[in-house]
């Protein structure tokens, strides 16, 4: 049952009832996204759930704030992460005079991260 | 007919004392369960030791580098500290019972898992090392102690241990060795009230005493010199025959309850004359894991209505005149005995001192709350008086360490089986024991 043009997301046009309303130049920005796709220079065989908002869901919203706080529950030296919040790993990193840096702090209580650490939830 | 005369100036006084309760670090209420695991705790001990261990370390052996587990180097002599682990090849493991190889279980279980072939662990958090050598001997020691070791990796891979530095006994605050009048602290455990090896006219007759109700003035005079009354643990022991997981019938009910009332109404005779202090045990309503948490008042509804009568933790700290007592319902020790062996329970107590730790088997084999940012056993300040209850005899020693700490060490026996309780002399710590017996010679 193929294709044999690339039309299948102008087949299959995804209309979202909330949020983010998907590109107008979505034909051009999946031209981009082909490259990244896990079959390189096919798009008929893409599942298009894979695909949201013009390129692949393969990077988990990380932003960079995110990295750094993966980045404190990774260090060994403050212990191990799982099971505690990120906040009070901090607090308990402070006390025992571990000297953890003070900016990690300031992204935990200025909000919108994850208060967990990375593995919470997945393990 | 002579009325008869109160000669109000023969009216003993007791002897008050002050006192006051360092149970904090053992309460647990104020302490959330996020679904962490032990590692936390792990963590928080090793942290703990390994920064005072590196304080000790240049005094010990001078110009000797101190590196982690993964930065050993072959025939590089260094000082590793990490978190000991004793491999026992008789410890009950989980996955036996996963085996593929469906072997006879011996019937007998043994009270000591020890064998010769145990083996000694080091692990720190970036590695672990198997410890080889004849310095460190796998029968005194416990998965859970935190030491640091001196030595060299072999070519096998192991680390071969040539010196062991434990952290000794903490740092004790002195108290004035004034001459001061003599004050004495009865401790009692295993009182086991409503059990059946348990006789309620022997525990009585230690009420009595306590109290001034027995004797003449003489001994009543020496009771006065009592100033406070310990519980250790066990004082209550239920009829677990009841508890088969079938509904109780009403008068079972009642059967159940009656043991902590009557101990109820031993201890309101208890509270109305002097401070005494309860500490749950093994076989008493408290929670499993250490610390327990502290009997509930609604238990006691006679003696809680005292202010003398205080609900305490297991482990148990506190202070009386300045000294500084510290105990636990025997728990501790117990475990230690069955994974390490020594010529008796006081040196047990001891190796706790110097380990600086009160149970360093938990969480490992003895249950313990999963603590996220702290140790609560690890002993900061040494205590004058470290007691261990539900015993079986009584023993006593004094201990001196390296910078002139004392402690006295008291193990203190069951009294449902030996009747005895344990006075302590608050004046130059010494102690004897007070049996009561309560049968005749024919």
């Amino acid at each position: 049952m193929a294709t044999t043009s690339g039309n299948i997301k102008e087949f299959y046009r995804q209309r979202k009832k909330s949020g983010v309303s998907k590109p107008s130049n979505s034909k051009i920005s999946t031209k981009k996204s082909l490259k990244n796709a896990a079959t390189f220079g096919s798009d008929i065989t893409q599942p298009s759930a894979l695909i949201s908002h013009g390129s692949p869901d393969l990077k988990d919203d990380n932003d960079e704030n995110e990295d750094i706080l993966r980045k404190f529950d990774m260090n060994m030296a403050y212990g191990p992460c799982l099971g505690m919040t990120r906040l009070a790993r901090w607090e308990r990193a402070r006390s025992l005079g571990l000297n953890p840096p003070e900016e990690i702090e300031g992204l935990l209580k200025a909000g919108k991260v994850r208060s967990d650490c990375l593995w919470d939830g997945r393990v | 007919m002579e009325a008869m005369e109160i000669d109000s100036q023969n009216i003993l006084q007791r002897k008050q004392a002050t006192y006051s309760s360092l149970d904090d670090p053992f309460e647990i209420h104020k302490e959330t369960y996020r679904g962490q695991q032990y590692s936390q705790i792990y963590f928080a001990r090793l942290h703990l030791m390994r920064t005072l261990l590196y304080s000790l370390a240049p005094n010990w052996k001078p110009h000797l580098p101190v590196c982690t587990i993964l930065e050993l180097e072959k025939d590089r002599e260094c000082i590793i500290v990490g978190t000991l682990y004793k491999h026992m090849k008789l410890k009950p493991c989980i996955l036996d019972e996963y085996s593929k190889e469906r072997s006879v279980t011996p019937l007998v279980k043994p009270h000591n898992f020890m064998h010769p072939d145990d083996t000694l662990v080091l692990e720190d958090d970036s590695g672990r090392v198997k410890l080889s050598g004849s310095v460190l001997l796998p029968s005194i020691y416990v998965t859970g102690v935190v030491v640091a070791l001196l030595g060299k990796e072999t070519d096998a891979g192991d680390f071969l241990v040539q010196d062991v530095l434990e952290a000794g006994l903490p740092p004790q605050i002195e108290h004035p060795l004034k001459p001061r009048e003599d004050k004495h602290v009865v401790f009692v455990s295993g009182l086991s009230v409503g059990g059946s090896t348990s006789n309620p006219l022997q525990f009585q007759l230690l009420i009595d005493h306590i109290t001034g109700h027995l004797g003449d003035e003489k001994e009543q005079g020496i009771a006065a010199e009592i100033v406070h009354v310990v519980l250790a643990g066990n004082s209550v022991e239920f009829p677990r025959g009841l508890l088969n997981g079938q509904n109780l019938a009403s008068k079972d009910q009642s059967r159940l309850s009656e043991p902590i009332k009557e101990l109820d109404i031993f201890l309101t005779q208890v509270a109305a004359s002097l401070p005494l202090d309860i500490m749950p045990g093994s076989d008493d309503p408290a929670n499993f894991s250490l610390p327990q948490q502290p009997l509930n008042r609604c238990l006691f509804p006679g003696s809680s209505a005292y202010n003398t009568f205080r609900i305490c933790t297991n482990p148990h700290c506190f202070e009386v005149d300045n000294i500084r007592l510290l105990g636990t319902s025997g728990q501790n020790i117990d475990d230690l005995e069955k994974y390490s062996e020594a010529k008796d329970k006081l040196e047990f107590m001891e190796r706790t001192l110097r380990w600086r730790h009160l149970a360093p088997t938990t969480p490992n084999t003895l249950g313990c709350y999963p603590f996220v940012d702290r140790d609560p056993f690890f002993i900061d300040s040494c205590p004058h008086v470290y007691f261990v209850g539900n015993q079986d005899k009584y023993k006593t020693d004094l201990i001196k360490g390296s910078e002139g700490q004392l402690v006295r060490l008291i193990c203190i026996p069951k009294f449902c089986d030996t009747g005895v309780a344990v006075v302590l002399n608050l004046r130059n710590l010494e102690c004897h024991t007070l049996s009561f017996g309560t049968e005749f010679s024919s």
